[in-house]
């Protein structure tokens, strides 16, 4: 035997040995990506990330939840029917469903789970409002609920004190009928309360695990969701099996999903009990090579497709997935996100900020000398939708076909020069360089290069400051950033969420960055806040994006549209991002594997 | 010896706290709570995060506190980013980076000084030339590309052709675990080998010409000519006289690199998604997990100070006429 020979034979056998490592999937196991380095708690209280929300979920669960098969509905989880509306909406009455227990734990006597009750909804959501917690998601019931804000001031003005934080302390709002049923009495009739039970900050957790767990409950999950932890390495893996107490759930009826879903296949799995894997495996990616490659190898259940890597899945102009993954049966989902990428305005600004009919048209001209579609196509491969105004495509409110009469959207130079110039600044003499902030993440120097261009057309010129992302939110707190940009994710389909952003009292360091505010503008806001969907409010809604669009304090929008990949072999997958507890509806086909 | 030691140390002590104090410092120049509550943060809640992560208490304190900590050996501070103390989060960390670095280098420093031997000993011969167009050709593509190739053709195109999978695209397992030492083996070669093999290859470019350079100006003394003329053979010459009399160089470069060693490989762990010393600290500034940070910056210090003191230590082992004092 040649020296050759024995070569190539030691190699082999290293293969073979090597190969033999990788383990093979079990049965019912689906292998899940996670974009970055996943979640940083599995605390509800504590969380606030997507990935603290992917995660989180799979563990804990809400009173009510997005609907699957209509992500612009909700529907009971942990109640037993929708919740009871009286008195116009300042009071609802909820009726939990019976027998759902806890994950089987330490912290209960014997181990087992015991029944979530109604003093378990007032205990998570009291947790919101201790400052030990962070009080990062108080936003989510401040100033909702009779009773809630005092408490936590006087609960919290107590640990500063040097006392405890009594959570047996009584709140007005929560009122105890039995063990299973409660009425909780709001400041006023807020519609997006529904709406803010369905995210997963007001998830139910027991007491005896917070108490017993201390800090490390983030990391030892006890709820009631379809999965029990298994193991987390964090920045690693994320492993969960099937909750073997998982309360009575099944997979939504055939009627309920539309024509083209149940030809997709989606309803043939109708009734059946959840969930349908025994165990989710999560992986954190964050370049994005390897999650496209190990997508590619079949081993991720589905993908959400990186911008990068766009024109390798599909013909970038038709949008059509290309021939090989077509062949391999992959399947996929244009998810259109509820996404705002704006430029943004400080209103107390003394050169771009102001209301009178100068400083309007200086703004409307720099948004007019803007070509939205050209970032779009350069930056997104064409997959955004650009619309005019703050609220994004499917929520009522969005201007249809995303265009609003006599909306200041460019490219216009001729109408931006005529602008610039009735403001004061003809070609751009006179007026100062604008300095404007932007996070340095992603490509967002390579953005603001053809921002820079785009308004040296008119002769507006900017100093443009990439900083950190911090940097640019304490600079936009502190109204000191001129000009900025960042995007917002809606938090609820509804255009109220977006609309906030506008409310005068939301100012910096709140939502309102722009620290907008308008007197007719507020008192629409608070007109709507309190009314359920229907024609009545879509005007009103329509009435505030037309507002903001006139007084000009931001330049947009932007909405992303994300590709998800599905292998042949992951059944029921509908992906999307307005929730993230449909991991529970999965099926894995294995003779497709 | 040991009073040299513990003079090295202690001349070492107030660099460190140097260190430290800069580092504490420059960390705090912007305010990480605003980053952390993200778009929505109202003042009361700024307030509440900062008291939660110890920032509303005076800087000395928070200087005196890490120090008082880090003396003990203590890292049981909770970690800003994620739910772990700062010792579970740096801990397990160091076997992953050990897995690619000790292995990395290893092969680089034995395969360099061997490939180095080789072009010195035929010095302007075409064999040399080869080598070192070789060497300058890998220290000219980037360290990403090799990545990337590595990943799309290494793991990737390989596992395609051969139908089953010998080098993992990305992920880690804990090898240690396993009883049998086959399958420890196999485990960390699915997932280690190839990213080690990038990283000899890179870095076998810098480390060929610097020891070819150390070799071939030992080749030019005098002694390397008495040894021949005394009759020495040149496999003889190479690795009894001149190799020897090159370890002072050969060490320092080796030493030099041991922290990095401990600190692991940014750029692979980032890509091949390792759990290392290297990810830790590059995550836990781009999270602004300052206690993370000073956990690691300050170990790395340390074990810079302590590899600095151990390499004058080996130059006395290894070549008598070097006297500490």
């Amino acid at each position: 035997m040649s020296m050759r020979t024995v070569i190539v034979a030691c190699l082999v056998s290293c293969v073979v040995a090597i190969a033999g490592a990788a383990a093979q999937p079990a049965s019912k196991t689906i292998a899940l990506p996670m974009r970055t380095d996943g979640p940083k708690s599995l605390d509800p209280a504590a969380g606030s990330t997507t990935y603290d929300n992917m995660a989180t979920v799979q563990f804990y669960e809400t009173l009510l939840q997005v609907c699957y098969y209509d992500e612009s509905r909700f529907e009971p989880l942990l109640l037993a029917a929708m919740p009871e509306r009286l008195d116009d909406g300042k009071r609802y009455r909820f009726r939990l469903k019976e027998g759902v227990r806890f994950h089987d734990d330490a912290c209960f006597p014997g181990g087992r789970g015991r029944t979530v009750t109604a003093d378990d909804v007032f205990y998570s959501w009291k947790r919101l409002t201790d400052k030990r917690n962070g009080l990062k998601n108080w936003w989510l019931l401040e100033d909702t609920i009779v009773g809630l804000d005092a408490f936590k001031d006087a609960q919290n003005a107590a640990l500063d004190a040097g006392g405890s934080f009594d959570y047996d302390a009584p709140v007005e709002g929560f009122v105890k009928l039995s063990d299973l049923e409660f009425e909780v009495v709001l400041t006023k009739p807020v519609f997006r309360f529904l709406w803010v039970l369905t995210m997963f900050q007001m998830s139910v957790v027991p007491r005896e695990a917070v108490e017993r767990y201390g800090q490390d409950f983030a990391s030892r999950p006890v709820g009631t969701g379809p999965f029990v932890l298994r193991e987390w390495v964090p920045k690693q893996k994320l492993i969960a099996e099937r909750n073997p107490n998982y309360h009575a759930c099944t997979y939504p009826e055939a009627s309920l999903w539309s024509e083209a879903d149940r030809a997709a296949g989606l309803a043939d799995a109708e009734g059946r009990r959840l969930p349908i894997a025994d165990r989710i495996e999560f992986t954190m990616y964050v370049p994005d090579q390897p999650v496209w490659l190990e997508f590619q190898q079949g081993t991720l259940g589905y993908i959400e497709l990186p911008f990068d890597y766009f024109s390798q899945a599909f013909n970038p102009r038709t949008k059509r997935m290309n021939a090989d993954l077509r062949r391999r049966g992959v399947g996929y989902r244009a998810v259109p996100q509820l996404d705002m990428i704006f430029r943004a305005f400080n209103m107390d600004d003394p050169v771009v900020g102001g209301y009178t009919e100068d400083r309007k048209k200086l703004r409307k001209a720099i948004s007019l000398a803007m070509d939205l579609q050209e970032f779009n196509d350069a930056f997104y491969s064409g997959l955004c939708v650009v619309y005019d105004g703050p609220i994004p495509p499917g929520l009522d409110g969005h201007p249809e076909g995303g265009r609003v009469q006599g909306a200041p959207r460019g490219p216009d130079p001729e109408l931006a020069r005529r602008y610039l110039a009735e403001a004061g600044y003809p070609d751009g003499r006179g007026l100062p360089t604008i300095r404007f902030y932007t996070s340095q993440g992603g490509n967002n120097a390579d953005q603001v290069e053809l921002l820079r261009r785009q308004l040296g057309r008119i002769g507006v010129r900017i100093d443009v400051q990439l900083v950190d992302f911090s940097t640019l939110i304490e600079l936009v707190n502190k109204r000191s950033a001129p000009m900025f940009s960042f995007a917002w994710l809606t938090d609820y389909p509804d255009g109220e969420n977006n609309l906030a952003l506008f409310y005068g009292p939301n100012e910096s360091p709140g939502s309102n960055h722009w620290n907008y505010k308008n007197p007719e503008f507020d008192a629409l806001y608070e007109q709507g806040v309190v009314m359920g969907p229907g024609p009545e409010r879509t005007a009103l809604y329509e009435r505030m994006r037309d507002i903001v669009i006139d007084d000009c304090p931001m330049i947009g929008s932007l909405a992303r549209t994300r590709y998800y990949l599905t292998q042949p072999w992951l059944k029921n997958a509908r992906p999307t991002e307005r929730f993230w507890s449909w991991f529970k509806y999965l099926d894995v086909d294995d003779s497709k594997r | 010896m040991w009073s040299y030691v513990v003079r090295r140390v202690l001349y070492n002590v107030p660099i460190f706290l140097v260190i430290v104090l800069i580092l504490m410092a420059l960390l705090r120049i912007n305010d990480p709570v605003a980053a952390r509550l993200g778009k929505v943060a109202s003042a009361e809640a700024i307030a509440a995060e900062r008291e939660r992560m110890g920032l509303n208490r005076p800087f000395l304190r928070q200087y005196a506190e890490f120090l008082w900590d880090f003396a003990r050996m203590d890292f049981s501070e909770r970690s800003w980013d994620q739910a772990q103390t700062v010792g579970q989060v740096v801990f397990p960390s160091v076997v992953p980076s050990l897995s690619i670095t000790v292995p990395a280098l290893a092969l680089s420093a034995c395969v360099s000084i061997v490939i180095g031997l080789i072009a010195a000993a035929n010095r302007g011969k075409f064999i040399d030339r080869a080598l070192m167009l070789g060497a300058v050709l890998g220290m000219c593509v980037s360290y990403l590309v090799y990545i990337i190739l590595g990943q799309k053709f290494g793991a990737f195109w390989l596992s395609e052709r051969l139908g089953t999978r010998v080098f993992a695209v990305q992920g880690y397992e804990d090898w240690t675990t396993w009883s049998q030492p086959l399958n420890a083996v196999r485990t960390w070669a699915h997932y280690c080998l190839l990213p080690v093999l990038i990283s000899v290859v890179v870095t076998m470019g810098y480390d060929t010409r610097f020891y070819r350079a150390v070799i071939v100006e030992q080749a030019t003394s005098d002694y390397v000519r008495t040894a021949r003329a005394k009759g020495c053979g040149e496999r003889r010459v190479m690795f009894k006289h001149l190799l020897r009399n090159a370890m002072i160089p050969i060490i320092t470069r080796i030493m030099i690199t041991l922290p990095f060693v401990v600190v692991g490989s940014l750029l692979l762990e980032i890509f091949f998604g390792i759990p290392g010393m290297g990810r830790t600290l590059y995550n836990s500034i781009i999270n602004r997990d300052f206690p993370v940070t000073q956990a690691v910056v300050a170990l790395l210090a340390a074990i810079f100070i302590a590899s600095n003191i151990l390499t004058d230590v080996l130059y006395a082992v290894v070549d008598p006429r070097v006297r500490l004092s």
